[in-house]
């Protein structure tokens, strides 16, 4: 198992690596730089290329690629993503502000899918073709039609014409005020968490259905155990793998990809810093973030294939 | 019929009501200013920057040598700042202002004419690696002088007709000397200025917060405790913080169906302010391809557009309206109407204009049918609706054209190596300034903006005479000129419809004014709230 950990940790290096030089050249291939973002989207009539030069030197895009390139990962390595070339704050600050959000977010919608989806999707997978079934699947599959931001818009459009009330429009910590900190975010959660948990239910009914045909199953009930524990202790466990990863997955998702959702709700979060990010041809922030969203992945994924072998013993590896 | 006791009456009540209508109009103290802010400031360095996301929040924090009238919906009238008074010598190329005594700096430091001059050097003559993104508009300045503490002379190589106009750029914010000299970029991470409000904090991406500065110079103001800009990209956020009453106003400005939707929804607890935009987009034409180095092709370009028509239509769903030259209608020099139909391209009769774009059109042997790429910048307002309007509008003399849309960040890119034959170009000023807004027309090897890469000695001689004329009759006429060149008898660039700015905001805010630019106006010293 030791060494099975060791070799998949080792394996990152090379991911991260092969994303690093992927993510550094597919941005200087797209047109435009982040001094030409600044100086002439905006309607100046002076526009001066002196001043571009001024500007481009400051931030090192100057320099041949090559030695960008070795500049930027020689930081990495350290640990240090450098600044902004939009702001010129460190981008450890720029992204540790959005970070606190962006995770809470996700870790509010996840525990809203997790918490409805699994016995939802067990509910149908016992009660398969009742009405019970059917009621679960048309909410699952409402759930999957519906884009979350869709949805979030329409709640913000009952909130505002019904009740004339407006979540908070700027984020506050939750060791700040947890009253204003829930009526920001809880709206959001909600409209991302109900997409999450109909993938999270669909998943989990379908499993479930799988397990409780096997043999090991009949067996328990012909045993006559009572249904609540072949249900926990020898369903579950089994149909629990798939939707573990899938769900899984869509956390590592919700970190940065949440951006129509933030910007429908107004959230200061890391998917919004990364569209803006991209409109600004903000060099080493992209580069930071999709570093930051890549590790994210592959550490969430090594922690689910731990998960795995820990779950269903089966399956650990020598 | 009135009787003695019902005339006493009406006397009392209207006595008691004149007062009250009084006290109702008076500034009254206190409150937050909230409003979103659709972008936000790169850095706090006003000398650097050229977005109105830095103007919104950060202008409250500095005064300006001199500044526009808050109360002209015009925005060009000069008032006085920092500056109390300002005299010009006789050949025009000195002026000398007068600083205000007792003016305080946020960390209570006296503001000398020290200060005014450090400012300005760093503007006009920044030190090497400092970027100043308006020094080209200040090249007639030969330099700038503090030859006592409450003084300031600026000596100009030639006398100019726009000079005073520069002086009321918002963005130049007056620094403290000493900070400069100590480091010249202090300013892109730090605020510290002498305006109605004293900087608390901005969380990047949230929010930026300003209170009230006891010791601001013009005593009384601001009338506001402070206020929070947020920063909001989304539109439809924007509107809800207002129509849900979380904000005042939104600086910058809302379409036509969010004012009726505002309006429908919050009815009297919504005034609306609108005027013509000192923005305007602009279709560019690559002179290096063929057939657009033809000036009838141009021309037939220009002369296929119904504008009368177009602003009828498209001021219904999109932020353009008037149908303007190379001045914003209602403006100093903006060309009067009935002259303005002169030009090709405004003639009121649009089928005379199509007769004759068609005729052009087969003298330069364009067969019909023509296909050629229009160009444009993908962001939807107004763009997307503008370049709808003018593919039909081309279709009706025989062309066709195919519109190519380029992300916003990449699109310069595109333009700047001509890559394009016929596009979209924009052009926005802090002030309706003849200087500022033509600028953008001379050759391509005075000014690199102009992405038509075209040269004309003629267009250059005329926005140089006009630039040092003071008198401004004659300057009307050489401007009239210059339009008449650059949009007819060239037509280098086509002009479309004048931006429509409009500001649906709080009936409780009063004491603001909206003038032609999204840049003006926000200082907030003069702006309160009534509840």
């Amino acid at each position: 198992m030791a060494v099975y950990i060791l070799k998949r940790l080792l394996a990152m290096i090379p991911t991260l690596f092969g994303v690093a030089v992927l993510i550094f050249l597919l941005l200087r291939v797209v047109p435009g730089d982040v001094v030409e973002a600044r100086y002439l989207g905006q309607g100046g009539q002076f526009q001066s290329q002196e001043l571009m030069d001024i500007e481009r030197k400051k931030l090192g895009l100057d320099q041949p690629i090559w030695k960008q390139f070795t500049s930027w990962m020689g930081g990495l390595v350290r640990l240090d993503f450098g600044t902004s070339m939009w702001t010129g704050a460190p981008i450890a600050e720029e992204i540790k502000l959005r970070f606190a959000l962006s995770l809470q977010l996700a870790i509010m919608a996840s525990t809203t899918a997790v918490l409805i989806a699994i016995p939802l999707g067990i509910l149908a997978a016992v009660k398969q073709d009742s009405w019970v079934d059917y009621a679960v699947r048309i909410f699952a599959i409402s759930g999957l039609a519906m884009p979350s931001f869709w949805l979030g818009i329409l709640m913000i459009l009952v909130m505002l014409i019904y009740f004339k009330w407006l979540p908070p429009m700027v984020f506050t910590p939750l060791w700040v005020n947890p009253w204003e900190n829930l009526a920001q975010l809880i709206w959001p959660a909600l409209a991302v968490g109900y997409r999450y948990c109909a993938v999270g239910t669909r998943m989990m009914r379908s499993a479930m259905l799988e397990v409780l045909r096997e043999d090991y199953i009949r067996t328990a009930r012909a045993k006559g155990l009572w249904l609540k524990l072949i249900l926990s202790r020898h369903a579950l466990k089994n149909a629990i793998l798939p939707v573990l990863t899938i769900m899984s997955l869509e956390f590592a998702f919700l970190l940065g990809g949440l951006v129509v959702t933030e910007q429908v709700f107004n959230l200061n979060g890391l998917g919004m810093l990364f569209v803006e990010g991209i409109s600004r041809r903000d060099y080493t922030l992209i580069q930071a973030l999709v570093m930051l969203i890549a590790a994210t992945f592959l550490t969430i994924n090594f922690v689910v294939d731990i998960a795995y072998a820990w779950i269903d013993p089966r399956i650990r590896y020598r | 019929m009135w009787n003695t006791r019902k005339v006493l009456a009406f006397v009392a009540i209207a006595g008691l009501a004149i007062p009250v209508a009084v006290i109702a109009q008076q500034p009254r103290n206190g409150g937050e200013l909230v409003f979103p802010v659709p972008s936000e400031p790169p850095s706090y360095d006003g000398h650097r920057e050229e977005t109105f996301g830095l103007i919104h929040p950060i202008a409250p924090f500095y005064n300006t040598l001199l500044r526009v009238d808050p109360t002209d919906p015009g925005g060009t009238k000069p008032y006085p700042s920092l500056a109390e008074t300002w005299t010009v010598s006789p050949d025009g190329k000195t002026y000398t202002f007068k600083l205000r005594q007792g003016v305080k700096f946020h960390d209570g430091s006296l503001m000398t004419s020290k200060d005014v001059k450090a400012s300005y050097d760093k503007i006009i003559f920044p030190a090497p690696g400092v970027g100043s993104t308006r020094k080209g508009q200040y090249s007639g300045v030969q330099a700038v002088e503090a030859p006592d503490a409450a003084t300031v002379v600026f000596r100009l190589k030639h006398a100019s007709g726009s000079f005073i106009a520069g002086l009321l750029s918002p963005y130049n914010f007056i620094y403290k000397a000493d900070l400069l000299a100590k480091d010249p970029h202090w300013y892109e991470k730090n605020i510290m200025g002498t305006g109605p409000f004293t900087f608390v904090e901005h969380v990047k991406g949230s929010h930026v917060v300003g209170k009230k500065f006891a010791d601001y110079w013009d005593k009384g103001k601001p009338y506001l405790d402070g206020f929070r800009a947020i920063f909001m990209r989304d539109s439809a956020a924007q509107v809800a913080a207002v129509r849900s009453e979380r904000a005042h106003i939104q600086f910058r400005g809302f379409t036509p169906k969010d004012r009726d939707n505002l309006k429908a929804a919050l009815g009297d607890k919504i005034k609306v302010q609108e005027s013509p935009w000192d923005c305007i987009l602009m279709v560019g034409i690559n002179h290096n391809r063929k057939p657009f180095d033809d000036k009838r092709v141009r021309r037939a370009l220009s002369l296929a557009l119904d504008r009368y028509e177009g602003s009828k239509a498209l001021s219904q769903i999109a932020i353009v309206k008037a149908v303007a030259g190379v001045q914003v209608p209602g403006t100093p020099f903006a060309t009067p109407p009935e002259e303005l139909a002169k030009i090709a391209g405004y003639w009121p009769d649009i089928e005379k204009s199509r007769a004759e774009a068609r005729r052009l059109l087969k003298d330069a042997g364009v067969p019909e049918g023509f296909a050629f790429t229009f160009t444009n910048r993908g962001i939807p307002m107004p763009y997307e609706p503008l370049a709808v309007w003018m593919i039909d509008q081309w279709r009706k003399v025989g062309l066709n054209v195919q519109q190519r849309v380029v992300e916003p960040a990449g699109y310069y890119a595109v333009i700047r190596k001509g890559e394009a034959e016929v596009f979209m170009d924009f052009q926005c000023g802090y002030i309706v300034e003849p200087d500022l807004d033509m600028y953008k027309f001379l050759s391509t090897e005075r000014n690199p903006a102009n992405y038509g890469f075209y040269k004309d000695p003629v267009l250059d001689e005329l926005y140089d005479k006009q630039s040092n004329t003071t008198n401004v009759e004659e300057r009307k006429k050489i401007i009239r000129q210059f339009e008449k060149r650059l949009l007819d008898e060239e037509a280098h660039y086509l002009m479309t419809l004048q931006w429509h700015r409009i500001i649906p905001h709080s009936s409780k805010l009063h004491g603001w004014q909206i003038t032609p630019s999204h840049y003006l106006n926000n200082t907030l010293d003069v702006v309160w709230l009534s509840q």
